[in-house]
């Protein structure tokens, strides 16, 4: 048994009286699969922060896919799986899903990462949050460590967890999935919500999460880079909500103000976990020309062309890659 | 495998990689002191892998905080360990187990070993168990044969994890199901199941002795358990529900410690 291979390394952050798990992925010299030494210091990082998956590999093991993406673009990436969950000690918290949509995991998460920071020499991270995991990344995106932010599906409302639905309203959505009558009744539900909004000025659903909103606007009116990847959902094309459902995306653009630097992106064919082929493709894509865009990174100003664990693994070279930057494939707000 | 040590628990897990040709396994081992027996968890497939984690990891803990010592591993090519899942086979996935067990058994050949498998798991555990590993084996949900896992799991996937779905990428089990014969590959929760997957889980089957207890017991003149969770005998309902829910498990727990304890007539190992 061995502590790492060549391109990672198992981590144990024991500082701040929790031990939280976690896997490194070393960036790569560009012709070698040899891990590189040169780059290790003064690198903007990525952190995963694993928000309702079980594990810090996600579904689909698709954070992997993303960290080994990264770190070959030389950005060292960081897996961890908050306590309570996947490896690291402890259990959730009761009431798991207030506590995170509060932003509980905040505080571990901001200390974790000051632990990175100091051990491998990085001038920053970034910190990639997924659904619930946005919660966390936004609040602990206040310390000075962070410095952008990914965030897939975030969600600005106060989620229920399915479990905790009654079960008689999942039955009426499953019916409304799947029959003809079902969605027809569905759409008239809709027209009334949205008359209903109409009638409310736009204001604020009840169930916002104000205490994350008001974060959101400390955070994004500074200027911190921020990119919001968005699937599409149900009778939500593009960028826009749900019919009857309130407008967060705009909203939460507003928010961010005239220094704001937040980019939204659609990723078109992409489940909400973005595990699936198309969802995970464009979700590197995408990150990546950000990432070069806002933290250019060593390797890619010296325009190395790494041939190694992408290409074996069957997915697009770098230079297949550029053409995706530049030829901007993906819809922009 | 001096790892990864925790400093603040009384039981520390080192979590590792375990090299096999071609790649690296994850691997967990939940050190006990002075260990009365060792166990290796052989667990669910791919996407299921996700689900049962929380359960699995909690199972870990609960034995070796009884003094019996507990490896888990991820399956090549799936979660944390390395290799493409697409080019795995489950001869790939037999030999991990062979692997583990010889390894985790040479720690001390005097301690006696339980190969604990579920779902897919446990089909990989009872033929490493047939071929004489291990002193005994303990089975949650064991389908009769590989492709009844693959198929639960399509059953789960075109069901209730499907809500995220955008409606043209909602399909049914029998669609997905008629591809993969016709020779398609499917996604499945992120994994890409190829036909050759489908085909050859036809032919991985659990030992026919260990299709009952009693029968396994004569057989293997060792204890065998079986534990299914559902209404009948061929279900394949988990312990576990999502990982949104997690489930008080401990009187599971508690049943198949003692199970484990009075079959191998082990000391009281509780050392918390």
């Amino acid at each position: 048994m061995k502590e790492g291979t060549e391109t990672r390394e198992l981590l144990a952050l024991d500082g701040h009286g929790a031990i939280v798990r976690g896997t490194y992925h070393k960036t790569y010299n560009s012709c070698a699969d040899s891990p590189s030494n040169l780059i290790e210091r003064d690198r903007v990082g990525v952190v995963f922060l694993n928000g309702l998956a079980a594990t810090r590999a996600s579904n689909g093991d698709v954070t992997v896919y993303w960290a080994d993406s990264f770190a070959e673009r030389g950005y060292p990436s960081f897996r961890l799986d908050l306590p309570g969950f996947g490896d690291s000690e402890g259990d959730p918290p009761p009431e798991w899903l207030n506590f995170i949509n509060a932003g509980g995991y905040a505080s571990i998460a901001a200390a974790k990462i000051k632990e990175l920071v100091a051990r491998f020499n990085l001038s920053g991270v970034v910190i990639v949050g997924h659904c619930s995991g946005t919660v966390a990344a936004i609040h602990a995106a206040a310390n000075r460590e962070c410095l952008g932010l990914v965030l897939m599906d975030p969600s600005f409302h106060l989620s229920r967890s399915q479990t905790t639905r009654p079960k008689v309203r999942q039955k009426l959505n499953d019916w409304a999935l799947q029959s003809r009558f079902g969605g027809f009744l569905s759409r008239i539900f809709d027209f009334l919500k949205q008359i209903r909004l109409l009638l409310r000025a736009n204001a604020l659903p009840e169930n916002a999460n104000f205490s994350l909103l008001r974060q959101w606007k400390e955070v994004a009116s500074t200027g911190m880079p921020i990119l919001i990847l968005k699937a599409p959902r149900w009778r939500s094309p593009g960028t826009k909500p749900r019919v009857g459902e309130f407008d967060y995306l705009k909203h939460v653009l507003g928010l961010a103000g005239r220094k704001g630097r937040v980019v939204v992106k659609v990723m078109e064919g992409a489940n909400h976990s973005f595990a699936n082929r198309l969802g995970r493709v464009a979700v590197r894509q995408h990150t990546e020309c950000w990432l070069n865009d806002n933290f250019p990174s060593l390797k890619r100003e010296e325009g190395a062309v790494s041939t190694s664990l992408l290409e074996r693994n069957g997915n697009k070279t770098h230079n297949q890659f550029h053409e995706d930057c530049t030829t901007n494939i993906c819809h922009g707000v | 495998m001096q790892i990864q040590s925790s400093t603040k628990t009384e039981l520390p897990e080192l979590a590792g990689y375990f090299t096999v040709p071609g790649a690296h396994l994850y691997t967990v081992l939940h050190q006990a002191a002075d260990p009365v027996a060792r166990v290796l968890l052989v667990g669910a497939f791919a996407s299921e892998r996700h689900f049962s984690y929380h359960a699995w990891v909690r199972w870990a803990r609960f034995l070796a905080a009884r003094r019996i010592e507990v490896l888990r591993y991820d399956y090549r090519g799936i979660g944390e360990s390395t290799g493409i899942f697409g080019e795995m086979s489950f001869e790939e996935w037999s030999e991990d187990v062979k692997l583990l067990a010889n390894w985790i058994a040479s720690r001390s050949p005097n301690v006696p070993l339980i190969l604990h498998g579920i779902e897919l798991g446990a089909i990989l555990a009872g033929k490493s168990f047939h071929e004489g590993m291990g002193d005994a084996l303990l089975l949650w949900s064991p389908p009769a044969n590989a492709n009844h896992a693959l198929r639960a799991t399509i059953m789960r996937w075109a069901g209730l994890e499907q809500i995220f779905e955008s409606p043209e990428n909602q399909k049914s089990a029998s669609e997905y199901i008629r591809q993969l014969e016709q020779g398609s590959s499917i996604e499945v929760q992120g994994y890409e199941w190829s036909s050759r997957l489908w085909r050859d889980s036809f032919h991985v089957d659990l030992p026919a002795n260990l299709r009952d207890e009693s029968s396994s017991r004569e057989a293997y003149k060792k204890p065998v358990k079986t534990v299914r969770f559902g209404k009948d005998s061929g279900s394949l309902a988990m312990p576990y529900v999502r990982y949104e829910d997690p489930k008080d498990l401990s009187a599971l727990y508690s049943d198949n410690c003692d199970w484990i304890t009075g079959a191998l007539a082990l000391p009281n190992g509780r050392t918390q």
